[in-house]
């Protein structure tokens, strides 16, 4: 199914939404951590998610992933509805993800944490060596792009930190994931690694991936997306391309308090 | 940095030693019986290898997911029982009651793992201990199907011209060919794309979601392979014993064996359990023989447990490991070679000299 939607503010140009929330809503206990959002992200495209901390964006990110149910509202990935599936069903359905903070399986090596992601279920059997020829090849060359190639026998709690995040990216890629969502990728990384992600994230931009990246670091959020969502007290306060959303008033208010 | 070739050339020589001493370790086990000095110590080989059976089927589920479960006497109590049962109830073939028992006994798992793998750590195991307890009062009350308190007398397989030596040394290689199988098992899925979904569970699970894997299932899956295996195990201890007890086969100490045994050989290893079923079945039966009807072989039982905790949280095979390659100078740590590499790395890398400049 393909949702077509003009966008507003005098756009000419069509946009195919992929992940979208309507009237999402998630609270704990008194804290309403996701309030009423309704975002939409565009396909093909490098979305980013900002926000003060604690507006609700990785909340929304667990609720969107099905790390969390959703007190409220809804999840469509193309159309499709996907609020409250198991995360492996989303993940199944393509939309791969990492962690705040990075996560990944300290005790197996680099290469098996890679093999780990399961691809669509078409190409997967169970009782199949997992150590599979073309499993190793296609997580080797993942590996390699993201440029740890060498670590592959190491046990990934061996790894630096920076190591560990190009880690669970190979890993997210493994999974041949549609939509990427990334948890802060900039993160306590130093700022070569950093330009080595946003290059990344770049090429597989180019190669037709979608993405859509939480983060702080608002000097590669305005040089990295084409489509910014800013998030506030749980809900999208503002949206559009970087130059629009940097300089709306309502986003200088929510980051400056003004 | 060492080169594809090397790698695999070491791995083969790897491989040739490993055949060398899982030959070795069949041989040592397979030759036990005749080197027993007599029936006593060839029947408390027959209670290690039970041991070892037991601890490896607990290990499809504490050592692949991490699920800890206290309670997996029930699942050997269960396939003690049904066996016996089985005989006496329907006077089936004793063997055909085995495997029989053992399915049931998988079957009654998987409403107990639906249940019971919901909940994670502290809470699985609390679940685990409930429903052995839960079946302990069972067997116990029902007096007239299970014999109650009274115990249940378990019909000998093979019949009365077989002296008890000769019993010990049959249930012995029984036993030794269970274990083989649980082993191969355990092996076929720990190498499989199953088994490293079951391992991402036991590092983190909700990435291992994340990542696509059907975490419940996959955990479900192991957990009624795991009692399928205990259910065996325990089967073949009551054809070998004779008798069974619900204080006995529905204990927590059972279960609590089978944790102890599993992480003091280590639960990340094939062959983990079993060792830890040789060092735990030993010190048991030594102590209780040194310090008779005492409660004292618990606590020795207890300290020993301390022991691995603190000085080899990984168990002893893993440490035996660390040990081993540590008197290889020529390789380098892991975390030695990270390193080198990653300035290797650094001087060659496009990107990272871009932003540099």
């Amino acid at each position: 199914m393909t949702a077509l939607h003009e966008q507003g503010a005098g756009q000419q140009e069509s946009v195919r939404i992929g992940l979208a929330a309507t009237g999402l809503s998630k609270a704990f206990g008194g804290v309403r951590a996701v309030h009423d959002a309704t975002v939409a992200f565009h396909h093909g495209k490098i979305n980013a998610l900002i926000g003060p901390n604690g507006s609700g964006k990785t909340t929304f990110f667990n609720c969107v992933t099905g790390m969390i149910k959703p007190d409220s509202g809804t999840v469509t990935y193309y159309g499709a509805d996907i609020t409250g599936k198991a995360p492996h069903r989303i993940a199944r359905a393509g939309v791969g993800r990492s962690f705040q903070l990075c996560r990944i399986f300290p005790r197996m090596t680099a290469l098996e944490n890679v093999l780990a992601a399961v691809r669509p279920p078409s190409k997967t059997r169970l009782l199949a060596s997992a150590h599979h020829h073309g499993d190793v090849a296609r997580a080797r060359e993942l590996l390699s792009r993201v440029g740890i190639e060498h670590l592959e026998g190491a046990e990934a709690r061996a790894l630096s930190y920076g190591q560990q995040k190009l880690l669970e990216l190979a890993g997210v890629l493994m999974a041949d994931p549609d939509t990427i969502m990334l948890d802060e990728p900039a993160g306590g990384v130093n700022p070569a690694l950093i330009e080595r992600i946003a290059g990344l994230v770049r090429s597989l931009n180019a190669e037709g991936k979608t993405f859509i990246v939480v983060e702080h670091n608002m000097e590669l959020v305005m040089s990295l997306s084409d489509h910014v969502v800013v998030f506030d007290r749980g809900s999208q306060i503002s949206e559009g391309p970087p130059s629009v959303v940097q300089n709306d008033p309502r986003v200088l208010e929510a980051y400056l308090g003004v | 940095m060492p080169s594809a070739s090397d790698r695999t050339r070491g791995s083969g020589l790897t491989t040739a030693l490993k055949i060398v001493g899982i030959l070795a370790l069949a041989a040592a086990v397979l030759s036990f019986p005749s080197f027993a000095a007599n029936p006593f110590i060839l029947s408390v080989g027959v209670v290690i290898m039970s041991y070892a059976v037991l601890a490896t089927g607990w290990n499809f589920v504490g050592g692949f997911t991490g699920y800890m479960s206290l309670g997996h006497a029930a699942y050997s109590g269960l396939g003690g029982y049904a066996t016996a049962l089985l005989i006496i109830e329907s006077g089936i073939n004793p063997w055909l009651a085995l495997v029989l028992g053992a399915l049931l006994t998988a079957v009654i798992a998987v409403p107990v793992g639906i249940a019971s793998l919901r909940v994670r750590g502290a809470s699985f195991v609390i679940v685990s201990i409930a429903f052995v307890l839960i079946l302990q009062l069972v067997f116990q009350s029902w007096g007239e199907f299970t014999g109650g308190s009274n115990g249940l007398r378990v019909p000998r397989p093979f019949g009365p011209d077989v002296l008890r030596p000769e019993q010990h040394e049959r249930f012995f290689y029984l036993h030794a060919a269970v274990l083989a199988i649980a082993l191969l098992t355990w092996w076929l899925i720990d190498r499989s794309r199953f088994g490293i979904g079951l391992k991402a569970i036991r590092e983190d699970e909700d990435k291992a979601q994340a990542l696509g894997i059907p975490t419940f299932n996959y955990k479900l899956v192991a957990f009624v392979v795991s009692a399928f295996f205990t259910a065996v195990g325990g089967g073949l201890y009551a054809l070998w014993f004779g008798f069974l007890d619900p204080i006995f086969q529905f204990s927590i100490l059972i279960g609590s064996y089978m944790v102890l045994m599993s992480l003091l050989g280590g639960i990340r290893s094939l062959f983990g359990p079993m060792l830890g079923a040789l060092v735990v079945g030993y010190s048991v039966e030594f102590f209780k023989n040194e310090y008779g009807d005492t409660q004292f072989h618990l606590v020795a039982t207890g300290l020993l447990l301390g022991l691995v905790v603190l000085f080899m949280p990984d168990g002893v095979l893993p440490a035996l490991a660390a040990l081993l390659r540590r008197f290889r100078p020529q390789e380098s740590s892991i975390r030695e070679v990270t390193q080198a590499e990653l300035a290797e790395q650094r001087n060659s890398d496009p990107i990272t000299q871009g932003a540099k400049r």
